[in-house]
């Protein structure tokens, strides 16, 4: 049973999911994340540094960092790119004065060697309020069909309603446990045990 | 033998072979013929979503049997790779381009995707409010079309102008039920303006204001690039300032109204470019005989008398 133990634990620690969150100044990442724990949104302020929090989602074990996004701390962003599983792209969408800003920042990041691979969600969020631009305004002014090096996902999402949170994470999870459930399984160190 | 595990890898084992050979024929399929780069992404996912499938069955298989599929699976994970570099990638660089939906579709091979959705033309494109590009005016809510419902709005490229959308402003329209509810606000370019603003829900995002009063209520407040602004906030979470210079705070004007919300009179505001424990030299606070006492609020004035009502209120008046 030693064996099986070790299996086990191997596969458990498999579960667990990195996953980042950044995106320009204002776009509410942090009002998000607030959210999807259930914590109360309206006491959020800029955020000087970063916050993690840790969910159960499903069967696996998401560690989300978010990181803020004003301009003087964007340069430490690269800081966190380590074992990142997953990159959760915030947008304004109603920041249409910003949107090349937010276009660079974000083709810029999807060329770093760490998050090569990463499966890529942006989250088109504020859809509550009147005159937000639509997922698919978002998707051709952030030029998202140039991406070929990510999987990505745009959903359209409001922190303030909750529409979509859980959506779009669940099909990060989904994405990024087939991904890396394949990798494991084709590794040949993690071929599997003979029994007879 | 006939243990659940084992029927399971039966029914398994038929479900499986089943998907795959279903997903064989289409890269066969694939490859013979032209392959859109939405199409590999369908094949791929596809394929993505079987490899799960096969590894949560992982221990309720025969280990050889296991492997076998795995190797399946890995001869189509390489065929989908070649079908992968037959596709051109679109040469990535940064361009000083407006978001012109157009411009998205210059490849040749990703056109047919683009095509599907976003016609030049016929995108509807959403709207939102915007006051921009004026001089020497007074505006007031009348700029704006009645609407009720919560909405984004952008201030840009003002210079010498009093902007007024407090509830009450007069002038003809006082209902407070007809006003126009703003959650959202954007402001970017204002030189020698003065702005009044409801307490507002959501955040506001202010860049490049030179010599302006700003009075507002918010939930978020962040300025950037700024220079010799006074702002008078109420606010419930820590304002904050970045690439700024001369900027003075001032807790909301109780003569403008909403005095039932209790904004604290110590402000602390958080300069992102000084992140030391010293005092930012970049902000203080508004000294009480400085702050303006006479809001601009009553009739609208005549263009000619707004300059003049800007020299005694602008900073450094």
């Amino acid at each position: 049973m030693g064996l099986l133990t070790i299996i086990r634990k191997n596969r458990q620690k498999e579960k667990e999911m990195r996953i980042l969150f950044l995106g320009l100044d204002n776009a509410g990442k942090t009002t998000i994340l607030k959210k999807l724990n259930g914590e109360d949104i309206l006491s959020v302020s800029p955020t000087l540094g970063f916050n993690i929090k840790t969910f159960a989602h499903g069967n696996y074990t998401l560690n989300i960092w978010d990181v803020g996004g004003q301009r003087t701390l964007r340069p430490y962003w690269r800081n966190y790119f380590e074992q990142t599983d997953a990159l959760v792209w915030v947008v304004d969408s109603g920041d249409r004065m910003r949107m090349k800003d937010c276009k660079e920042e974000l083709h810029s990041l999807l060329l770093e060697d760490r998050l090569a691979g990463a499966t890529l969600l942006v989250l088109a969020n504020k859809q509550d309020l009147q005159g937000s631009m639509t997922d698919i305004e978002i998707r051709n002014a952030l030029d998202l069909h140039s991406i070929k090096s990510h999987n990505w996902k745009i959903w359209s999402c409001s922190a303030v309603t909750g529409e979509n949170l859980v959506t779009g994470l669940d099909w990060v999870v989904a994405d990024v446990a087939g991904r890396l459930y394949y990798s494991t399984t084709a590794s040949p160190k993690q071929a599997p045990v003979p029994v007879a | 033998m006939s243990d659940p595990a084992w029927s399971f890898s039966q029914t398994f084992t038929a479900q499986f072979q089943a998907s795959r050979t279903e997903l064989e024929s289409r890269v066969d399929l694939a490859k013979s013929s032209k392959i859109t780069a939405d199409a590999l992404q369908t094949l791929s996912s596809d394929l993505a979503k079987l490899t799960k499938t096969l590894s949560d069955a992982t221990g309720s298989l025969p280990s050889y049997d296991q492997r076998q599929y795995e190797l399946q699976l890995k001869g189509l994970q390489k065929s989908l790779e070649e079908l992968r570099t037959l596709i051109p990638k679109s040469k990535f660089a940064f361009k000083r381009k407006d978001p012109v939906p157009s411009t998205v579709a210059s490849p040749s091979s990703v056109q047919p995707i683009v095509l599907e959705t976003s016609q030049p033309g016929s995108t509807p494109t959403s709207t939102n409010l915007t006051l921009s590009s004026r001089s020497l005016q007074y505006l007031t809510m009348t700029s704006f079309p009645d609407t009720s419902e919560m909405s984004d709005l952008t201030i840009s490229d003002l210079n010498n102008c009093i902007v007024n959308l407090l509830p009450d402003a007069s002038g003809g329209h006082s209902s407070r039920d007809s006003s126009l509810k703003i959650s959202a606000l954007h402001i970017r370019n204002l030189t020698d303006t003065v702005l009044l603003l409801p307490i507002i829900q959501g955040s506001v995002l202010l860049h490049d204001l030179s010599r302006c009063v700003v009075v507002v209520g918010c939930h978020q407040f962040r300025m950037h690039n700024s220079t010799s602004v006074d702002v008078y906030l109420s606010i419930s979470s820590t304002p904050i300032i970045e690439h700024c210079s001369q900027i003075r705070f001032a807790s909301y004007p109780a003569s403008l109204g909403i005095s039932e919300d209790s904004s604290p009179n110590v402000l602390s505001i958080q300069d992102f470019s000084h992140i030391k424990s010293t005092p930012s030299p970049n902000w203080s606070m508004l000294p009480s005989e400085t702050q303006i006492s006479k809001w601009p609020i009553g009739s609208a004035p005549e263009k000619e008398e707004v300059a003049g009502l800007l020299s005694v209120l602008l900073p450094g008046s």
